[in-house]
């Protein structure tokens, strides 16, 4: 097979590759290898001794290989542990982390985690999701290409907003207005024709209403958010910066809805857990 | 004499042939095969979704219908692949919406999907029929609103393990009432209650629905209603089973289950109180799969439970069943298929001890068709993996996690290499295998030499060399996705086979002793291949000899990704930084 013979023509060229220094994994000395007693004395599970390589990991072993010698198979026996010596320490990875719960060990997702204490299925993981520009999607491209992700997530302030009886939200750039005249002017613009879709699937007639009076109260629907609190909000009361410094999502409800939606509070903070 | 078939025979020909695995081998026969072939293909399967692009895809497969995705390596189930890695849906939906407008299902492992994507789909594809996400993150109910109101022909609704942002029940209320539809609805994994009515409303104007999963806030009392309506289903999952109940609602709860006469799989049962186990005593001899890895329950009750379910096939549970509820098994589920065994404690030092080796070696024993395991354990030995091999020749999944890393046979303290030895040697059909406890190189060495079917192998905290890396990759000839935490191997191994690389999907190593020189210089020869770098907290400088956090290597088609975050490194981001030190030859 092609591979495997482009396989022996890079190894023994790769091997001299490999700067002497880092070679600290393996040793081709074959002396070391067949010496089972040294071997034996140098495993070692304490604290870092002058074994220690230089990734600093507290798991000593001297790892060595012979690759092309069969002999090291025939050699390779067994080891003897007492099991009191293996229990005191927890293996660490090579970052260097304190002894102590590991990392994605025991392989049990995190949702299983939590059972017994009876409380919800889902802790562990955060969602990424949220109303605004998720945190981990900067890509690193030299050529400051536009990526092909999710349209409207670079740069801008987007949150989320959502319209009594329209089930698809909708997302607004923050940063692309300066007053709340402006805001509800996109409301409208965002949600008049869904709006009208909506009521002519309801049988209403479709009529194109301009959506107004979001911001005063006369209006048939009301602007509305949630703040970095979790508290709800009527739009328009604060200044424009410190509106837009604490808002996390927007919400156009029924005007007469008003009363129960901003007492009612945050559902999962409500939450009572079983 | 022309003595090909003519397409149209073909085609009548590739109508019978279902399995991808023998479509893909149909289309490498020859060039008419091959088309032939793509054009009638209607289930497509993209298990890395990096390996190849959308617009591939859908140029091959034009009468594509439904679409199954994987995105993040398998490691990222225990949070060992950073946020924001990637495994975006975005460009696929995109690019279907435009040229796979008659997609009809999407099925997505592992990826990324927001309620932009769930709202793309919803607004592209006219015949969409079934939605099923699997551990998928990054949308909330506001992208199932869009799907409920706009999917008129809905067949399947499933999110399995999905960690959604939840923020309220009323997208069920979007369904609308021409929906009629609906064959099964997964919902279990979310948070907030929805609204009864509007449950029994969609329940009752569903008759194919056969299978129902609801998530933990539907009282027992809501359960019992909405079972009369749906007394067809074939698979249920309960909500919470711990409610306090009347005995006119407990009768009435029980009634309503002796109704299921299909019922053939079970499971949710959060917090079920042991007195209520009885309810569920009447579907039991129907079961085929019951799922009890929620229920806190203790063995006495889950063997009067179990004792009834001679039909089990399939039996997922939590370590509370111990030993001894295990041989009640061995002795009543004679039908087993397959047997997962969960920790209940949160971590290694809360496990239930009174679940041994012992356990696995009773249903092993007596179970002739058991082929698939999952087993935490507080530790094991040689000669119970021994004896199970014995017992279980036909094995094809052996997932054993001993909960201690480095932990020894307990009885000789020896590694485990020999009973590890004996699993591969005596399965030999063997698929899938995660080995843990003290091993060494030994064990890798017995693996390869054997473990000849092997497709899957996920290794941690075991091996003492680059020896172990090298017995897996130059031995194991099915090998197809290999994945490694915490394992002492260096450079060598890696390089010398980097050719079998190219035979696999994927491999994972995280915590391993690879430098940054060797993904550098593997990378620079493997152009087929993807080499990403994931470094959280990488040097300021790199040397060539830092050895690097995490390395995931998978062959592709589609060259470099474009979504790549800061902490993922691959060699086309700096392709004029070369090889520092060395000579190209």
């Amino acid at each position: 097979m092609e591979g495997s013979s482009r396989n022996g023509e890079i190894s023994p060229k790769l091997l001299h590759l490999i700067p002497q220094g880092r070679r600290n994994w393996f040793h081709d000395d074959k002396t070391s290898v067949y010496n089972r007693e040294e071997k034996k004395l140098e495993l070692k599970l304490g604290p870092p001794g002058e074994d220690e390589d230089e990734d600093g990991s507290s798991l000593i072993r001297r790892i060595k290989t012979e690759p092309k010698d069969k002999c090291i198979l025939s050699l390779a026996g067994n080891k003897h542990f007492s099991s009191s010596i293996i229990t005191t320490n927890k293996p660490t990875s090579q970052k260097r982390n304190a002894p102590g719960p590991v990392v994605g060990w025991p392989p049990v997702r995190s949702f299983r985690k939590n059972l017994a204490n009876g409380s919800s299925s889902k802790l562990g993981k955060e969602s990424t999701s949220n109303g605004v520009v998720l945190k981990n999607q900067k890509c690193d491209d030299d050529d400051g290409k536009e990526k092909t992700k999710e349209p409207k997530r670079q740069g801008g302030l987007f949150v989320k907003i959502n319209m009594y009886g329209v089930p698809i939200g909708r997302k607004v750039d923050l940063s692309a207005h300066n007053t709340y005249e402006q805001l509800s002017l996109t409301v409208d613009k965002l949600f008049r024709g869904l709006l009208a879709a909506q009521r002519e699937s309801l049988s209403f007639g479709k009529e194109e209403k301009p959506i107004t009076g979001l911001l005063d109260g006369n209006g048939e629907y009301t602007l509305t958010y949630e703040d970095n609190e979790g508290d709800k909000m009527l739009v328009g009361d604060v200044p424009w910066h410190m509106f837009v410094s604490s808002v996390k999502r927007l919400r156009v409800i029924k005007t007469s809805e008003i009363l129960s939606s901003l007492t009612y509070g945050n559902s999962k903070q409500e939450k009572m857990r079983s | 004499m022309d003595l090909r078939l003519p397409s149209k025979v073909l085609e009548h020909i590739f109508s019978f042939v279902d399995s991808n695995e023998d479509r893909n081998s149909v289309s490498l026969v020859c060039k008419s095969w091959f088309e032939t072939e793509r054009l009638t293909r209607k289930r497509v399967f993209v298990r890395n979704c990096y390996a190849v692009t959308p617009a591939a895809v859908a140029r091959r497969f034009p009468e594509m219908r439904s679409l199954t995705l994987k995105g993040k390596p398998h490691f990222a189930d225990y949070n060992l692949v950073p946020d924001g890695w990637g495994g975006y849906a975005w460009p696929w939906i995109e690019a279907m919406a435009e040229k796979s407008p008659a997609l009809e299902e999407l099925r997505l492992k592992r990826m990324v999907v927001t309620d932009e994507c769930l709202e793309k789909i919803a607004a592209s594809f006219k015949e969409f029929k079934a939605l099923v996400l699997t551990s998928c993150e990054g949308f909330s109910t506001d992208g199932l609103a869009a799907i409920a109101v706009a999917c008129r022909n809905l067949r399947e609704l499933e999110l399995r393990e999905c960690i959604v942002e939840d923020l309220g029940g009323d997208w069920l209320s979007y369904f609308p009432e021409t929906l009629t539809s609906l064959v099964s609805l997964d919902f279990s994994c979310l948070d907030s209650e929805v609204k009864l009515s509007d449950l029994e409303l969609l329940v009752s104007r569903s008759p194919n629905l056969k299978s129902l999963k609801l998530n933990r806030d539907v009282s027992l009392d809501a359960l019992g209603s909405l079972l009369r309506l749906a007394p067809q289903l074939v698979e249920l999952g309960t909500g919470s089973f711990s409610d306090k109940l009347d005995q006119e609602a407990v009768s009435k709860l029980s009634q309503a289950f002796t109704e299921l006469k299909e019922l053939k799989s079970l499971s949710g049962l959060w917090d079920v109180l042991p007195e209520y186990i009885p309810l569920l005593y009447s579907v039991c001899p129907g079961l085929t799969s019951l799922n009890l890895s929620y229920a806190t329950v203790q063995m006495p009750d889950l063997v009067e439970l179990l004792s009834r379910c001679s039909n089990l096939q399939k039996l997922w549970v939590m370590d509370l069943i111990e030993d001894k509820g295990l041989e009640a098994v061995a002795s009543s589920c004679k039908e087993l298929r397959e047997l997962r065994v969960f920790p209940s404690g949160a971590d290694v030092d809360e496990t239930n001890v009174a679940l041994t080796e012992q356990g696995l070696v009773s249903v092993s024993e007596a179970c002739p068709n058991l082929e698939s395991v999952l087993y935490f354990c507080a530790q094991f030995t040689n000669e119970a993996l021994v004896t199970i091999a014995r017992n279980r020749p036909n094995l094809k999944c052996v997932r054993l996690c001993v909960m201690e890393p480095f932990a020894p046979d307990h009885k000789t303290q020896q590694p485990l290499d020999e009973g590890f030895k004996a699993i591969v040697e005596g399965c030999k059909g063997l698929q899938r295998l995660s080995v843990s406890g003290l091993l060494t190189d030994k064990a890798f060495e017995y693996i390869g030499t054997h473990g000849k079917k092997l497709r899957m192998l996920s290794i941690a905290f075991a091996g003492d060399s680059d020896l172990m890396l090298h017995h897996l990759l130059s031995g194991c000839e099915s090998l197809n996705k290999l994945e490694i935490r915490d394992c002492p191997f260096g450079d060598t191994a890696l390089l010398e086979n980097a050719a079998k690389l190219e035979t696999m999907r994927s491999l994972w190593m995280s915590s391993c002793g690879v430098s940054f020189g060797a993904c550098k210089l593997l990378s620079q020869k493997m152009p087929k291949l993807n080499v990403e770098v994931i470094d959280e907290h990488p040097l300021k400088t790199r040397p060539d000899s830092s050895p690097v956090e995490k390395i995931y290597i998978y062959r592709t088609l589609a060259g470099p990704r474009l979504d790549m975050p800061e902490f993922v490194w691959t060699i086309h981001k700096n392709p004029e930084i070369g090889v520092s030190n060395l000579a190209i030859e």
